[in-house]
């Protein structure tokens, strides 16, 4: 209780008045937050999205969803002049806030009688599009609700177009309702309503994501088959990325195989990704041959591919050759950023030349190239595991003076290195630092300072540690 | 990443750190010392090396030393000097493992 939507402080609205004036009244405009803001708003193209219009507008909410008195609510409202312009915007906000809590039946009603009693209100598709995302969110394990809203949205003049389906696809799919989403795109293709590339790739990415692989290639199918929809480049790029995450190569190489065939030229991305995959599988022969084929087909390689390589080089041991790409990037006009220094820096400290690594940092800082956290630890857990703790504490000081987060590994390899010299004190304050910095929940960070202490102990009786 | 690792932490000991941060009657030593019935083996750890930092308890000379003050030798077998690296072990002896 208590907060206010910023825009609801201090702002003398027709509603506060109204409290005022008649506090007996039975569901006052609470001034609960508004709904929205326990709920995660899911991430969709601004242009299509009705609710983000309204976001900004003081949310009423209607606490039991009692149709009769939300109807007696919205006239006394449009009945009190006020400062508040009682526009479009004003009544797609009240009718998102009743139909959040209400059933889709009564918000219609809502909407029927909010037309009536305010004629200078005349929805237009962001208002339907309201009534779409409540319907799409209501989960009664079908989609007949938000059929019927399309339903309705065609009865009062506006069929639904490739907006809506993109609104309806987006939210259900927000609400992990993936086959229905696919439910839904095939009933409207059916209806001649194909969905637009940008919802098809949506629902295929989010179908990689979080279903089988077996359910995209069948979505896929059914579309191709049924109503002509062919997957584009993007499409085929989303599935290679996946099924180069889960690491199997030989499917990506398959569909590599496929987007040729189809006509299409593999570009700059599909390759990076390609490339990612080999990496994470350390094979270092395989991305730099990926390189060579981009370069034989003309691929122009950038500053992601570059970043790559060089991972992919220093992750199986070559910091040698993935220096000598240092050079050819810059050569090609792309300066290495944080990332590609981070990686070198990797593998060298994978070497065992942590001392070679700190020089790196120095020179590209002399470059003009910031480091970020994430070089810090790379450099801090390397000192560590190269045995020159005093460099490492040094390090450790400019990263507690910057606020920087320890990564879990970085911060296991760090303790470790001060138990075994005997600083167990220093150990307890990272511990401090890292809990104090929320790198970390508190029981991971203490059970690593714990299991650490633990074999100090054996160490120790052993003689083997300070 | 740090959900992840937490979830494998989970996963791999779940019985681990649920003697970590499972609430526990505490014997009446402690509960003088914490002014709580009921704790986590980790809120206990952090309330003694709290309580460690801000009574300066540490040995100027050694940080690694503790110079325990009466309060703390109730709660750490009776010992005038505690060495930090024995502390976790020496809280745990106050959580016995639970038969189940």
């Amino acid at each position: 209780m208590g907060k206010f939507p910023p825009s609801m402080r201090g702002a003398k609205l027709p509603m506060n008045a109204l409290i005022n004036k008649t506090p007996s009244q039975p569901h006052p405009l609470t001034e609960n937050f508004p709904y929205w803001a326990d709920k995660k708003i899911p991430k969709k193209k601004p242009t299509k999205l009705p609710s983000e219009m309204t976001s900004q507008l003081p949310a009423i909410t209607f606490n039991p969803p009692s149709l009769s008195e939300a109807k007696t609510l919205f006239n006394q409202v449009i009945s009190t002049p006020g400062k508040t312009p009682l526009d479009l915007r004003f009544c797609n906000s009240v009718l998102q806030s009743f139909s959040s809590r209400a059933t889709l039946q009564d918000s219609i009603l809502f909407l029927n009688h909010m037309i009536k009693t305010h004629p200078s209100f005349s929805p237009d598709s962001s208002t339907y599009n309201v009534l779409l995302v409540q319907s799409c969110k209501a989960n009664d394990f079908s989609i007949s609700s938000v059929h019927q809203v399309l339903n309705y949205m065609s009865s009062q003049g506006f069929p639904p177009n490739k907006v809506s389906t993109d609104v309806a696809v987006r939210t259900l799919c927000s609400c992990g309702r993936e086959e229905d989403a696919i439910e839904l795109v095939k009933d409207l293709s059916g209806k001649n309503l194909v969905p637009d590339s940008y919802t098809y790739n949506f629902l295929v990415r989010q179908l990689v994501r979080n279903r089988e692989l077996s359910t995209v290639n069948s979505f896929i199918k059914e579309m191709r088959e049924g109503f002509g929809i062919q997957p584009d480049l993007v499409t085929y790029t989303i599935m290679i990325d996946n099924v180069c995450n889960r690491k199997n190569l030989r499917e990506a190489t398959r569909l590599l195989g496929v987007l040729s065939e189809e006509g299409y030229k593999p570009d700059c991305y599909v390759y990076n990704t390609i490339m990612k995959g080999h990496c994470m599988l350390s094979q270092s022969g395989e991305v730099l041959d990926v390189y060579e084929k981009m370069k034989e087909e003309g691929v122009e390689p950038d500053l992601v591919t570059y970043n790559t390589l060089i991972y992919g080089l220093s992750k199986s041991g070559r910091v040698k050759e993935a220096k000598k790409f240092l050079g050819i990037m810059t050569e090609m006009g792309h300066f290495p950023d944080a990332v590609t220094y981070t990686s070198l820096m990797n593998g060298m400290c994978r070497e065992g030349d942590a001392l070679g690594a700190l020089a790196l940092l120095g020179e590209m800082e002399a470059k003009g190239c910031n480091p970020n956290v994430c070089t810090y630890n790379t450099l801090l857990h390397g000192l560590c595991k190269a045995r020159l703790l005093d460099k490492g504490i040094e390090l450790y000081k400019v990263m507690q003076e910057g606020g920087m987060k320890l990564e879990t590994g970085c911060y296991g390899t760090f303790v470790r290195a001060l138990c075994r010299k005997g600083r167990v004190a220093e150990a307890y304050e990272v511990f401090d630092y890292a809990v104090e910095s929320k790198s970390m929940t508190d029981v991971a960070a203490y059970s690593t300072l714990e299991s650490t202490l633990k074999w100090l102990k054996k160490a120790r009786e052993q003689g083997l540690a300070a | 990443m740090l959900p992840q690792r937490m979830k494998k932490v989970i996963t791999d000991n779940p019985k681990q750190l649920a003697d970590l941060i499972d609430l526990v009657n505490l014997p009446s030593t402690l509960r003088e010392f914490t002014g709580q019935s009921q704790t986590s083996r980790l809120g206990c750890f952090t309330r003694v090396w709290s309580y460690i930092k801000e009574n300066k308890l540490q040995d100027p000379n050694n940080k690694n030393l503790v110079n325990c003050d009466a309060k703390l030798k109730q709660i750490l077998l009776g010992k005038g000097q505690v060495d930090l690296a024995e502390l976790p072990m020496l809280i745990k002896l106050h959580f016995p493992k639970q038969q189940k």
